[in-house]
């Protein structure tokens, strides 16, 4: 069963607070994105008890979550940590695509899939507005630019 | 031209259209077809298909027909070579990934990718890629399959879902090329009003799973006609290949359905091929059961029931016909024992509705243009669900507002302004309250479970409304509370700002036909009262009955004292479906005969007689008057060898020694326009497109609010509602129905504090105990009535919940764990 | 060089509240206050402010457009900025977020908004924390809430996180995400500024647009539209990415050549190689020829050379780059992007695609380079949303421009089954 953490419902309540009340529907991607921090992804018990609190219906939350990139829908969480790795124009000018696949190679895990530990998560991912930075990653909230085979191991290294 | 209209050319051709018109209806008007795909006039524009792409003169882009309103002196081209290259890009996109499985497709034939391709499209296709993998054919609920390989993702279906059905169980899932239609989590799409979806998905994406590979569409033969479930009496078309049936689609019909029908309407119709059907006539008047031709069956019929009335006085004879006969059914039915047999005893319903109205009696799409409307003692979700739908359209995506005055809390809360329950049993006393309110006397409304203040709110919508339409349903209105509800009305009338008009809501399917057809012991068809002796002669000649007949329950109860010797009883199973149920068992049992005229053997034909096959609704031709007074010809479809019943009606009569020949039903039809006040227009031909409206019967009579009270509770158990639940388990839909996954389980509705006094909690398992009758139900604590009252939804026959119910309709039930 | 939205940008803690008042932080509210709203508004009109998100569109007018006497307003910022090559919104919202919050505020009192959102794409979790403690700031010390320094105008701002969806930076998509919808684009008519945020007039504005308006009425219209060109006023943003020495934002004066931009600003190109191409306003925009380096970077220019200036991103290619490989992933971006919600598009890019990576894998056929321009030519401008167009630019302008590119790769494909 899914349930919102104590603190997931202070937060809940200050995002119901940024909506007119009869459009509380605004709080969708704000919800999914609480719950997927919470949880690593966004199963269906837990659609469930979105629609129910801003009255729509399941399918309606499954339509909308499945629209966006940032949900993990179903039952397996995400990695501890996600590794979203740019692979747009500007990063890929700057050599991004060899970066990747050293990455790739270093958690021993193919482009899209978590590391056996539940460590990381490494996708391929569209721009990210740092261009200025390529190649660039971003590593949960955190953006790292201008990285290089070093850079990775020493971030990727860092991190517990 | 009007200040609401806007004059365009459209290839060359100039046409004057109302303001708003999209582009490509007015092209329409004029019979320029403009392609679509995911435009249907029902959901409105969304403009993503991109076929209907036409050249505007002025503006640099093509422009979407679909989603531009037309503009004043705006020059549309629909054929230049910009717009045909256009077109046979779309339709190269279109086709990119859609499998070329036409030969094998359902929807080949009625397909408009199929055909726009032939139209539009390119010669081949360039693609010389993998197609998409989608899944093929899959089941999206036990009736409809969808193939994803087909979808072209126009999202009529999911719109449909959004904006008609409002329920969102359909849904777009996924982004870009990954788009698919779906429900949560993979579960069956199984709504009310599922499979439209079907109907309107311009590919072979949706298909009705009945049908899937059972016939080509071309094979068909078509019998444009009507749904005989309920009273809104939606246009259909039924197809029949060599004599079978194949499938039901919606026919649209504004004045009715607005283009839809629910799923009863569309997997409901198993009963014509169901085993039960009964098919001989038999009769055990000369010892062990026999069947003989329905001819004979007939004669013996008419003959044993003149046989008794003239022995015992035709009081002793009587008839219970149904609302859900035809129109001809129910006039021939009346005129043979009223004329022939010379009784009154004479009824449909055990409910009090009585015909004619105060105010104007409203078709169904006087909604569209009501600022408010008042339901009152209606479920349409679950009685009338077609309603269901015009009514949420209007209250959403219209200008009115919704008032729900009701004893239990409906879906239809979920869209009202202003939701009042009373309790069960304060009906009476809450319309007179409401009445005298309007009249400008006190209105009491102590222990009616409603505060003045909601009244007043009530009155207040009423009273800034332009225009109301009164939905109300009468079979859910106990003890002289449509009475007091007509008087209520009256005064509603009498609110000068507003129009005003009322639909009588009874569920059944020709309940308002059977009124207006004189199936009642106290009028005559139209209206016409016993007590005007002089106009029931003009009408009716100078020998018709004038002694006050016996209504359905006083037969019964006459019966069971042995003063009525002879029942008729045609397609109703009284055993079932009257309060008390197994009394009614018992009283039939006492009759010296029986007669039962059916389609499907119930509880009550096994007690029979002498039993006669009724073709019925698929079969049988005949008209019906849906809720709005609106006549439509129910035309048949399949063929039989019996005759139909209002062939066997006039055989009957003519046993008797009536002459008329009727070659067809509408011979009959034909008489009635002549011999029913209200039906004078009515013909063959005035009904043959969209239905005719009927005159409404005269307004009678309506009791004075004073003496309104709240019915006294018989014990101090709780008191009993008998709700309406769709796709009950009963002889129509039964176990072999092909909507069997949406039969319900027996659920009894407590308020909390009831529940917490009797020490239930959701999912006990409980009896509802009234007199000797006991229903086996599960424990919902819910909102559903105030407390004292318990709602029952009646989901089968085997259920039995009837037997809880009093003769007038309302009873008190003990609540006792199981 | 004359800079205003980057003039402090590197001042040490200028996110803080304190030090942005320092540098003359929301000194306009007192100046706005004192005049009516409608004369902002001409203020705005009268300095040649154009939207920074994309379209360009003239940023005063576009206020002026609300319905009139409706109620709600809404103010939506785009700060969604998603567009590939361009990071400039990012780097106003993580160093000076209040000169936003400024901005909103004036085009909120200019437009009789009681209520702004700030919709940050979800990838922006951490601006949004930023912005977060700005808006806490602002709203401690007045400048936002009941009665804004006594004037009697009220304001709330709000933040609101997308989820990882391009379209949701065109405006109406933005709106219907803000909903809780499917990011998907809505029809227009109606526009948002009659029918926007829940169906009520509302002003939907990039975040370097915003960041203006303190400037203008600071400083008067009249200095602002001298900056710049004839029809392009102002300072742009520009991010310089790719192959360039020093890839960064750079605040540019509208008008000045390309060739400055990218030898001078960015240091030139990267180990000193050729210039081969440059995409100048973002991923959705015709890429130009080396040739073509000493256009003018304005609005009018950029487009008489047969492109946009867009949102401000300048690509840049050197002459190691076969323009296929850049078409496909710029391609590729948008297939993944296309909301699928119109058939062209949705079928469209995916088309381009497939042609495309058999074309980079060396399976092309000659055919294909005329194939993709029809495709290009059925999807522009029938698409529902310019996204569609979007993804035609650079398969349409790599062909035309680097028609050479699409055939030494299908040369080496004959060449290897010879
Ligand atoms: C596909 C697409 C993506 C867009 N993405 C952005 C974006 O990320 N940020 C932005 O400010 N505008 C974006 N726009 C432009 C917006 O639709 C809109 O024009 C802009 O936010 C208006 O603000 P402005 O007038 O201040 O430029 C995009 C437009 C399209 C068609
Ligand atoms: S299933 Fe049919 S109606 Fe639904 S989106 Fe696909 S093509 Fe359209
Ligand atoms: S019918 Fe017009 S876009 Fe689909």
């Amino acid at each position: 069963m899914f349930a919102f953490s104590e603190q997931a419902e202070k937060e809940i309540e200050k995002i119901l607070n940024k909506y007119p009340e009869k459009h509380k529907q605004s709080a969708l991607l704000p919800l999914l994105t609480l719950t997927q921090r919470q949880e690593g992804h966004v199963s269906p018990d837990a659609m469930r008890e979105i629609a129910r609190r801003l009255d729509v219906s399941p399918a309606y939350v499954q339509s909308v979550a499945s629209f966006y990139t940032m949900y993990t829908l179903g039952d397996t969480p995400v990695g501890k940590y996600t590794i979203l790795f740019c692979i747009n124009i500007s990063c890929q000018l700057n050599g991004c695509d060899e970066l990747l696949d050293y990455t790739a190679k270093k958690l021993n895990i193919q482009v899209g899939e978590t590391t056996a530990d539940k460590k990381f998560t490494l996708r391929r991912e569209e721009c990210l507005a740092a261009c200025t930075g390529g190649p660039m990653m971003r590593v949960n909230d955190t953006y790292h630019e201008n990285i290089t085979p070093a850079r990775i191991d020493q971030i990727l290294d860092s991190l517990k | 031209m009007a200040d609401n209209e806007v004059t365009l050319t459209i290839d060359d051709q100039t046409i004057t259209v109302p303001k708003g018109t999209k582009v490509v209806d007015a092209a329409k008007t004029v019979g320029i077809e403009i392609p679509v795909f995911c435009y249907h006039e029902k959901l409105g524009s969304l403009g993503c298909c991109r076929m209907c792409l036409v050249e505007v003169e002025k503006m640099p882009k093509l422009m979407t027909a679909c989603t531009m309103d037309v503009g004043p002196d705006m020059v549309v081209k629909t054929t230049t070579e910009r717009v045909e290259k256009a077109q046979k890009g779309v339709l190269e996109f279109t086709l990119l990934n859609h499998p070329l499985d036409c030969p094998v497709c359902d929807k080949g034939g009625e397909c408009p990718l199929q055909n726009n391709t032939f139209k539009y499209g390119p010669g081949d296709t360039r693609m010389d890629f993998q197609r998409a993998n989608n899944l093929k054919a899959a089941p999206l609920s036990p009736v409809i399959t969808l193939d994803r390989e087909r979808c072209i993702a126009c999202q009529r279906c999911t719109r449909y879902s959004e904006v008609i059905e409002q329920d969102r169980a359909l849904v777009m899932l996924n982004r870009g090329f990954h788009n698919e239609v779906g429900t949560f989590n993979n579960e069956p799409y199984d709504t009310r009003f599922s499979g439209n979806v079907i109907d309107i998905c311009p590919v072979g994406a949706l298909t009705n799973t009945q049908f899937r590979f059972k016939a080509r569409t071309w094979d068909l033969t078509n019998s444009d006609t009507l749904c005989a479930h309920c009273g809104c009496n939606c246009n259909m078309t039924l197809g029949v290949r060599t004599n079978k049936f194949m499938r039901i689609e919606s026919r649209p019909n504004d004045y009715v359905d607005d283009g839809w029908i629910c799923d009863k309407a569309r997997w409901g119709y198993d009963f014509l091929e169901s085993k039960n059907r009964i098919m001989e006539a038999r009769t055990t008047l000369d010892g062990a059961s026999k069947t003989l031709p329905v001819k004979d069956a007939a004669a013996q019929a008419a003959n044993a029931l003149k046989k008794i009335a003239d022995e015992h006085g035709p009081g002793s004879i009587g008839f219970i016909g149904s609302p859900y006969g035809t129109n001809e059914e129910l006039y021939l039915y009346q005129k043979l024992f009223r004329q022939q047999l010379g009784t009154n005893n004479i009824d449909h319903k055990v409910y009090a509705e009585t015909p004619g109205l105060p105010i104007p009696h409203y078709d169904v799409s006087e909604i569209e243009t009501s600022d408010l409307v008042l339901v009152i003692a209606s479920d349409p979700t679950e009685e009338l669900p077609i309603l269901d739908l015009r009514i949420k359209k209007v209250v959403t995506r219209g200008n009115a507002k919704l008032a729900v005055l009701n004893d239990q809390s409906t879906l239809m809360d979920r869209y009202a302004h202003l939701s009042l329950r009373y309790d069960i049993g304060a009906a009476a006393q809450v319309f007179a309250a409401l009445a005298n309110t309007l009249a400008g006397e006190k209105g009491e409304v102590q222990d009616t479970g409603i505060t003045g203040e909601q009244l007043n709110s009530l009155m207040d919508m009423l009273k800034s409304s332009k225009k109301t339409t009164i939905i109300y349903n009468p079979a859910a209105l106990t003890g002289q509370s449509v009475d007091v509800l007509k008087h209520l009305l009256s005064e509603i009338g009498k609110i000068s700002s507003m129009e005003c008009g009322a639909i009588p809501a009874a569920p059944y399917t020709n309940a308002v036909g059977a009124l207006d057809m004189g199936v009642l012991p106290n009028y005559y068809p139209g209206g016409v009262p016993l007590a005007d002796a002089e106009a029931v002669k003009q009408q009716s000649g100078e020998n018709s009955p004038l002694e006050a007949g016996l209504s359905a329950m006083e037969m019964i109860e006459k019966a069971n004292s042995g003063e009525l010797k002879a029942l008729l009883v045609h397609r109703a199973n009284p055993v079932v479906d009257f309060p008390g149920s197994k009394k009614i068992a018992d009283a039939l049992k006492k009759l010296d005969l029986l007669i039962v005229h059916d389609m499907l053997e119930t509880e009550t034909s096994q007690l029979a007689g002498i039993v006669l096959p009724s073709n019925g609704p698929g079969h049988d031709d005949g008209t019906t008057t849906n809720i709005g007074g609106r006549v439509q010809f129910r035309k048949g479809g399949l063929k039989t060898t019996n005759a139909p019943d209002w062939k066997i009606i006039s055989m009957m009569a003519k046993t008797l020694g009536d002459e008329t020949d009727y070659i067809t039903s509408f011979s009959v039809t034909d008489e009635i326009a002549k011999m029913v006040p209200g039906y004078g227009d009515i013909s063959k031909k005035s009904i043959k497109k969209m239905g005719l409206a009927r005159t409404a019967a005269q307004y009678q009579n309506g009791t004075k609010p004073d003496s309104a009270k709240s019915q006294p509770a018989k014990s101090d158990g709780l008191k009993l509602r008998i709700a309406s639940y769709l796709f009950a388990h009963d002889k129509i839909l039964d176990a072999d129905s092909r909507l069997a996954h949406q039969f319900k389980p027996s659920t009894v509705h407590l308020h909390e504090d009831d529940a917490k006094k009797l020490g239930l909690k959701n999912g006990d398992d409980v009896i509802v105990v009234s007199g000797d009758t006991q229903v086996r139900a599960e424990v919902e604590i819910s909102g559903k009535c105030n407390p004292g009252g318990v709602v029952l939804p009646r989901i089968s026959d085997e259920q039995g919940v009837l037997g809880l119910a009093g003769a007038d309709g309302i009873s008190s039930v003990e609540i006792r764990k199981a | 060089m004359t800079q205003i939205l980057f003039k402090d940008i590197n001042k040490k803690d200028l996110h803080t509240l304190a030090v942005y008042e320092e540098t003359g932080g929301y000194k306009s509210l007192k100046k706005a206050f004192a005049k009516e709203p409608d004369e902002i508004i001409e203020m705005v009109k009268a300095s040649g402010l154009r939207g920074r998100g994309g379209a360009g569109f003239p940023c005063g007018l576009k206020w002026s457009f609300l319905a009139k006497d409706v109620f709600p307003r809404y103010l939506c910022c785009n700060a969604d900025e998603s567009e590939p090559g361009t990071c400039k919104d990012r780097e106003l919202l993580l160093k000076n977020p209040h000169l936003l919050i400024e901005g909103m505020i004036l085009c909120s009192y200019a437009c009789r908004i009681e209520t702004g959102y700030i919709y940050l794409r979800g990838e922006f979790y951490d601006l949004c924390e930023i912005m977060e403690k700005a808006l806490e700031e602002a709203y401690a010390k007045g400048y936002l809430g009941k009665n804004i320094l006594g004037s009697g105008f009220d304001l709330d701002i709000h933040t609101h996180l997308g989820a990882g969806a391009y379209i949701c930076g065109e405006e109406s998509a933005l709106l219907n995400s803000l909903e809780g919808m499917r990011g998907e684009p809505r029809m227009k008519p109606p526009f948002p500024a009659v029918q926007g945020l829940y169906a009520k007039p509302t002003v939907i504005n990039n975040v370097e647009t915003l960041c203006v308006v303190p400037y203008i009425v600071n400083e008067g219209a009249e200095k602002y539209a001298a900056i710049g060109t004839e029809k392009s006023k102002g300072t742009k943003l520009v991010s310089v990415s790719g192959h360039v020495k020093k890839p960064a934002n750079y605040e540019v004066v509208l008008g000045t050549p390309v060739r400055e931009i990218i030898y001078d600003m960015a240091g030139g190109m990267r180990d000193d190689n050729q210039l081969k191409a440059f995409i100048p306003g973002g991923s959705s925009v015709p890429m130009l020829r080396a040739d073509q380096v000493d256009t003018p970077y304005d609005y009018e220019s950029l487009q008489a050379a047969g492109s946009m200036l867009g949102s401000g991103a300048l690509i840049v290619l050197d002459h190691t780059v076969n323009v296929v490989e850049t078409s496909l992933r710029l391609v590729s971006f948008y297939m993944h992007e296309s909301c699928g919600k119109c058939t062209p598009c949705r079928e469209g890019t995916r088309w381009m695609w497939q042609i495309l990576h058999q074309i980079q894998t060396g399976k092309g056929e000659a055919a294909h380079v005329e194939e993709l321009l029809d495709i290009c030519d059925n999807m522009s401008f029938k698409c529902f949303c310019p996204l569609g167009d979007a993804a035609v630019a650079p398969v349409a302008s790599s062909i035309q421009n680097f028609r050479a590119d699409y055939e030494e790769l299908l040369q080496r494909m004959t060449a290897n089954t010879v």
